[in-house]
């Protein structure tokens, strides 16, 4: 519980139920004035955008890229909408405080050591493992969980059992909890 | 004036995850560990009221709704996929974008590496499309669908029960 390090960022501003209503309010707002929210395909939609410009040769080869990224450009509301996203969060950061340029999180650091290569490389072939298997399932944590099961698709619930029980699995596994022992015998 | 509108409704979805500390690696993690409720809380309200939102927009014919198709083996492997990807850098693409433009570095990686892998699943999409994607196969199909109703009848009950749950978790492990 009490980490030696001191903390130098302030308290979370935002309670849960402030947070959990404001982002329900805006998936309402978003779905009547646009469209529900969703952000992994503007992932696409960049890459899409930069290898057309850089090698147009080689976007023909996938009509993925094609189809996602229509017409080549940034300027729709969906990338606008993701764009948003770093916008708005670097705001409040600065308005409370909590702009931070820690590489390696206390958390890992306790568990895996201060070195932030290590750190950079595993977060680097998360986000690998996440865009790639939110592309695959069609949706992330806001397409899929919040915009999905809020329009009550059965694709969007399978895809959010799935990835609890895969990312619970992972995480007992990075970080073996030495206070249940009973639990972790079957191993 | 889109873009605009679009620019403003994820300036505002960025900064509410970013003041909520959802963009918090740590957070993220002992939620999955099951320490620290807070981010779960937070997704169970936002569901919650969405779902209620959302779905009273289209009973009034307001709503602009995107179902996305079920493929069972597909969603299945893809939702594994993310998981792990999850754990291990403690971020989703959304919260991912928050964290970098707080500065931290790691989420920078998170981002970049997401875009490789999104890449890289665009290129091998036809490959996968073929054989994946056609296993179980249903189309866009909801649960007020299949059992034939509108989707206010299950969205009201189901969207009180998540916002119910999320008042009744506690905050942290040692709470309970």
């Amino acid at each position: 519980m009490a980490m030696a390090r001191a903390r130098t960022l302030g308290p979370i501003p935002l309670s849960w139920w402030g947070g959990g209503l404001a982002i329900g309010l805006i998936l309402t707002i978003a779905t009547a004035l646009a469209e529900p929210i969703g952000v992994s395909a503007q992932y696409v939609v960049l890459d899409g955008v930069l290898l057309h410009a850089l090698a147009p040769a080689t976007v023909e080869q996938s009509p993925y890229l094609e189809k996602t990224a229509k017409g080549w450009t940034l300027q729709t509301y969906e990338f606008f909408f993701v764009l948003g996203i770093p916008l708005g969060a670097f705001l409040s950061a600065l308005a409370t405080r909590r702009l931070s340029t820690r590489v390696v999180p206390s958390e890992w650091a306790a568990r895996f050591g201060p070195s932030p290569l290590r750190r950079v490389i595993w977060s680097f072939v998360g986000g690998f493992l996440l865009l790639f298997g939110a592309r695959f399932g069609g949706g992330c944590t806001s397409g899929h969980m919040i915009s999905g099961i809020s329009q009550l698709a059965i694709s969007s619930m399978l895809f959010t059992a799935a990835l609890f029980a895969a990312a619970m699995l992972t995480v007992r596994y990075l970080y073996p909890s030495p206070n249940r022992p009973n639990r972790e015998g079957r191993a | 004036m889109k873009l605009l509108l679009g620019l403003i409704l994820g300036g505002a979805f960025g900064a509410v995850l970013q003041m909520s500390g959802a963009s918090s690696y740590t957070k993220m993690t002992n939620a999955l560990r099951l320490r620290d409720f807070t981010i779960i809380k937070l997704i169970l309200m936002a569901i919650g009221v969405g779902m209620i939102g959302v779905n009273l927009l289209d009973a009034l014919g307001l709503a602009n709704i995107r179902i996305k198709d079920l493929y069972v083996l597909g969603i299945l492997a893809a939702g594994l996929i993310f998981g792990v990807g999850l754990a291990v850098s403690g971020y989703c693409p959304g919260t991912a974008l928050a964290a970098a433009a707080e500065g931290k570095p790691d989420a920078w990686a998170t981002v970049l590496g997401g875009l490789l892998g999104a890449a890289v699943f665009a290129f091998l999409f036809p490959e996968i499309e073929e054989y994946l994607l056609s296993i179980g196969r249903y189309g866009k199909v909801t649960l007020h669908g299949a059992l034939g109703v509108a989707g206010l009848w299950l969205a009201v009950p189901l969207g009180s029960l998540f916002i119910w749950l999320a008042f009744r978790l506690p905050l942290k492990e040692a709470d309970r």
